[in-house]
């Protein structure tokens, strides 16, 4: 960088506002990545908390449907979901955090009970089916969550990388060449001022010899 | 759009109760394929998958996960519970982008 900028007047102007320009961008994207880094955190802190919900509650889900083939035997729930008319919906919008585009989704459910008879179905089934409907609801927003976080990590990821490369790189580079074409431009006025003494003195000694 | 299943014969049929369509796999090629179709298809929003099923192709997986935005994919245990050394999101995320949350 140094090497290839001239020392001159016009170059030194051109260099204050670029280092102005790269300083404000740091501070810019300093800004962006400490406010991304805590969008993440907050995100991982509920996806975690909601992964414990989810296992919990597919946990329970697993157990009633087990007790229900126990009762009903496996061919005849298989039966049954044939005969359940559930409908899910997912409903995707999107919100934005910096401009990062994050999926909202939102699952609803169209259903219309009552499925199936009672008679010779057990009641179990009915609790599986339950909360394997509350199950999916908080898959869905576990679903959220995870793509939420992997797409705010990828912008941290470039963001931390714009901001080394400003602070480590293009900064310390344009204060060396400001350093640089300041000390020339110094230098340059030094010899001409010793220039002018001397052009001063021979003129004077001149006129003492006339 | 709908959600989709891809896991072991018991959870598919759990989640059929829930009006949910899915595939139930044994195989690498048959996960293979359910995977690959599962994606095809445009009316699926979210793939659920069981780590079983997850496991046998995790390569397809994980690079879906990590790369693609959409349909989402979601991982839970299979019917026979979570299986032990199973990673937490925090390390997944460590992995998959180097960043130390």
């Amino acid at each position: 960088m140094k090497q290839n900028v001239a020392p001159t007047r016009s170059n030194l102007l051109k260099l204050k506002d670029e280092l102005k320009f790269a300083e404000l961008g740091y501070e810019l994207l300093d800004q962006k990545r400490n406010i991304l880094v805590i969008e993440l955190l907050t995100l991982v802190d509920q996806a975690v908390e909601y992964e414990a919900k989810v296992n919990a509650s597919l946990g329970t889900a697993y157990a009633a449907l087990r007790n229900s083939v126990l009762e009903m035997g496996k061919l005849k729930v298989g039966n049954l979901t044939g005969a359940v008319n559930v409908e899910n919906q997912i409903k995707l919008k999107e919100r934005r955090v910096m401009g990062v585009k994050l999926p909202v989704v939102q699952t609803e459910f169209v259903d219309s009970g009552p499925y199936f008879s009672p008679l010779e179905t057990s009641f179990l089934v009915e609790e599986a089916l339950d909360s394997f409907k509350e199950s999916l609801k908080l898959m869905g927003r576990l679903a959220e969550l995870k793509v939420s976080i992997m797409r705010l990590a990828l912008e941290v990821k470039k963001t931390i990388r714009k901001v080394n490369a400003l602070d480590k790189i293009a900064i310390p580079d344009l204060k060396e060449s400001l350093e640089f074409t300041v000390s020339r431009l110094e230098e340059a006025e030094r010899e001409n001022f010793i220039l002018m003494k001397m052009v001063k003195n021979r003129l004077e000694k001149k006129k003492e010899d006339m | 759009m709908n959600y989709f299943i891809i896991g072991d014969e018991d959870t598919v049929l759990g989640f059929e109760l829930a009006g949910v369509s899915g595939a139930s796999v044994d195989s690498i090629s048959e996960a293979e394929t359910a995977f690959t179709s599962a994606l095809e298809d445009r009316n699926n929003g979210i793939i659920i998958i069981t780590e079983g099923a997850a496991d046998l192709i995790r390569d397809k997986v994980d690079q879906y996960l990590f790369s693609a935005a959409f349909p989402l994919i979601v991982e839970i245990p299979g019917s026979g519970g979570a299986k032990a050394g199973h990673k937490d999101l925090r390390t997944l995320v460590n992995e998959a982008i180097g960043i130390k949350l």
